[in-house]
């Protein structure tokens, strides 16, 4: 099966990922792990369409190989670059929380905004 | 082909190395080259576009604001547990004795107060890591571990252990992880297994609460309050012995201390 | 208590990824999705008339698509800009002394930089590249200016104000550029340019247009991004 390789080093990486949002307790360090999930899924999509000896999908008049399927590459051109503006998006929350709560650990974040809720 | 499995294989191991990093910097520094050997995959499983695009957006970008927001220049960065009268939070605001103290001392830097709340033994590690330039909260000079130094002290304090409930002459119990001050006076008020020595301002909030099943003990002797800082930050050390002489001195001290300490 | 929630996470985390692998290796490469773009490599260069095929699909085929990212980038952006609008500046703390490394660096660099940028763009639909990537390649490249004068000099020389709307124009552009054609009767959202002939400079028309439009919003927006973090944190 082509690609195959590339499609279990994403499995890898989505569990590597998945494990460092769910463990590590720093805000930032949870986006960032975020931002390994989302690498995951990219290289698993351009793995799938990949073949053992392929060819990019440019059209080039001597065709050395076949081309690798292009529409996986497509999905995920724009997909990249929606995930930075959406990086620096949570970004900007993670930091006015930070600034809020003096803290970033959200299980305290948690709690605080608990206790703001009480008193109301 | 050869190429390709090997940047295959790192890719896992950079990522596992970054997401495990104690410093923020590493691990966005990790995550960089993360990006870069992704972009090598990329062109190597024939996506030319999707290589050009994620080596302009992961390398440079993504990292760049990262730093950005993780920066600390500008700004005065304090470490340290809760401690009542010294440095609380007051619902948005932060009060207390010693906030007074650094407030005053940021300003007189031109810099930003920033305080952020961590366990004492967490903030004295994220201190001598380099990632905070003090470390407040009523920490004592006997307390200090290597690479730490103290400032001069601005208050007396004195200590005292508290242990229990239970039958006396029982175990003490295990010696709790780290954690909040906020955490310890929930544990009182369930009135559950707690052994700590703590200072006089956390006693005060402490013995409002009810202790009668606990064994309290005064311990003989008393220390100062004082800041702590890096052992090889002497510029920041020299300024801040500058300018707590300055508030003895002109007395600033003393009316604090009043406002904030009964 | 704690020791006990993060194991079950662990056993949470590693059932997700074992049924993934499971669901990928048994489902994925002989299904329909495995051949969905065997039909693009035939006719694609013929109807987009672009040599690269991921951008005629991306700027043709698909780009019913590729408008509503657009759009989720821009609000992205404009969010950034909007909630760190409301926190003021830090305080001005001295800009670090760059040394003479980067200064000249910078001089010798920003130029080509942005040539890469526009070669990206103008060519994406011959080669690798695209909007996209050059628009966020020349982004790069006033970030290298930004670290090398400081924040301030490069947004001082480069008018916010005018940058903000011109966003916006580039954005209204791309929505009147999509739906002219169908107004016009002709082709729905890519029928506007000729296709020409493929593999020239000048063809894939409408590839063409909205990578240039598409670049130029992808480099305003970055540097929004750069400018609104760079005030709100400290001088770069």
């Amino acid at each position: 099966m082509p690609g195959l390789d590339g499609v279990t080093i994403a499995i890898v990486l989505l569990g590597i990922g998945l494990l460092g949002l769910v463990l590590r307790r720093d805000l930032v360090m949870k986006l960032l792990s975020l931002g390994v999930v989302d690498a995951s899924v990219i290289l698993c999509l351009i793995a799938l369409g990949a073949r053992r000896q392929g060819a990019p999908p440019i059209l080039q008049p001597s065709a050395a190989a076949p081309y690798v399927d292009p529409l996986p590459q497509a999905l995920v051109l724009s997909a990249i670059v929606i995930n930075f503006a959406l990086v620096a998006l949570a970004l900007v929350f993670v930091m006015l929380l930070v600034e809020r709560y003096h803290t970033t650990d959200p299980e305290r974040i948690e709690r605080e905004i608990a206790a703001e809720e009480e008193e109301r | 082909m050869i190429a390709r499995t090997s940047l295959l294989l790192l890719l896992p191991i950079v990522a596992a190395f970054a997401l495990t990093r104690r410093r923020r910097i590493t691990a966005v520094i990790g995550m960089a080259t993360f990006s870069l050997l992704l972009s090598g995959v990329y062109l190597l499983l024939y996506a030319p576009d999707v290589a050009v695009t994620e080596a302009a957006i992961g390398a440079a970008l993504v990292t760049f604001i990262y730093v950005l927001a993780i920066r600390r220049t500008g700004r005065l960065v304090v470490v340290g547990d809760e401690a009542p009268g010294l440095l609380e939070r007051e619902g948005e605001r932060i009060i207390g004795l010693e906030h007074a103290i650094l407030t005053g001392f940021a300003k007189h830097l031109g810099l930003d107060l920033v305080v952020h709340f961590l366990p004492s033994a967490e903030a004295r590690a994220v201190l001598r890591r380099g990632e905070a330039d003090l470390a407040a909260g009523g920490i004592v000079a006997r307390h200090l571990e290597e690479g730490l130094r103290a400032s001069s002290g601005f208050l007396e304090t004195a200590f005292f252990d508290v242990a229990g409930p239970g039958p006396h002459g029982a175990e003490a119990g295990p010696p709790p992880s780290p954690t909040y001050f906020v955490d310890v006076l929930d544990a009182v008020r369930e009135g559950r297994q707690l052994t700590a020595t703590f200072d006089l301002a956390r006693f005060l909030a402490l013995s409002r609460l009810d202790l009668s099943r606990y064994r309290v003990r005064r311990l003989p002797g008393t220390e100062q309050y004082v800041f702590a800082l890096q052992e090889s930050n002497t510029e920041l050390a020299r300024r801040l012995e500058a300018f707590l002489l300055d508030l003895r001195a002109s007395g600033r001290l003393e009316t604090l201390r009043a406002r904030y300490i009964q | 208590m704690r020791r006990v929630s993060s194991v079950l996470a662990v056993a949470a985390v590693l059932l997700i990824v074992g049924l993934c692998a499971a669901l990928l290796l048994l489902f994925g490469y002989d299904g329909p999705a495995a051949h969905a773009g065997a039909p693009y490599l035939d006719r694609a260069a013929r109807d987009t008339g672009a040599a690269n095929l991921v951008a005629g699909i991306v700027f043709d085929y698909r780009f019913y698509d590729t408008l509503f990212e657009i759009l989720v980038f821009g609000v992205a952006v404009l969010g950034v800009r909007f909630a760190l609008a409301q926190e003021a500046p830090s305080a001005t703390a001295e800009p670090i002394p760059e040394s003479r490394i980067v200064r000249i660096s910078a001089d010798l660099l920003f130029g080509p930089i942005l040539l890469l940028g526009a070669y990206l763009i103008l060519h994406g639909h011959l080669s690798p590249g695209g909007g996209f990537a050059g628009g966020t390649v020349a982004g790069t490249g006033l970030l290298l200016c930004a670290v090398a004068l400081g924040a301030d000099r490069v947004a001082a020389f480069l008018h916010e104000g005018l940058l903000e709307r011109l966003e916006w124009l580039i954005l209204f552009a791309i929505l009147f550029v999509a739906l002219l054609p169908t107004l016009l009767g002709l082709a729905p959202l890519t029928g506007l340019l000729p296709r020409g002939v493929v593999g020239r400079p000048a063809s894939a028309g409408p590839v063409l247009l909205l990578n240039v439009l598409v670049g130029a919003k992808v480099f305003i927006g970055a540097w929004a991004v750069i400018y609104a973090f760079s005030r709100h944190r400290g001088e770069i």
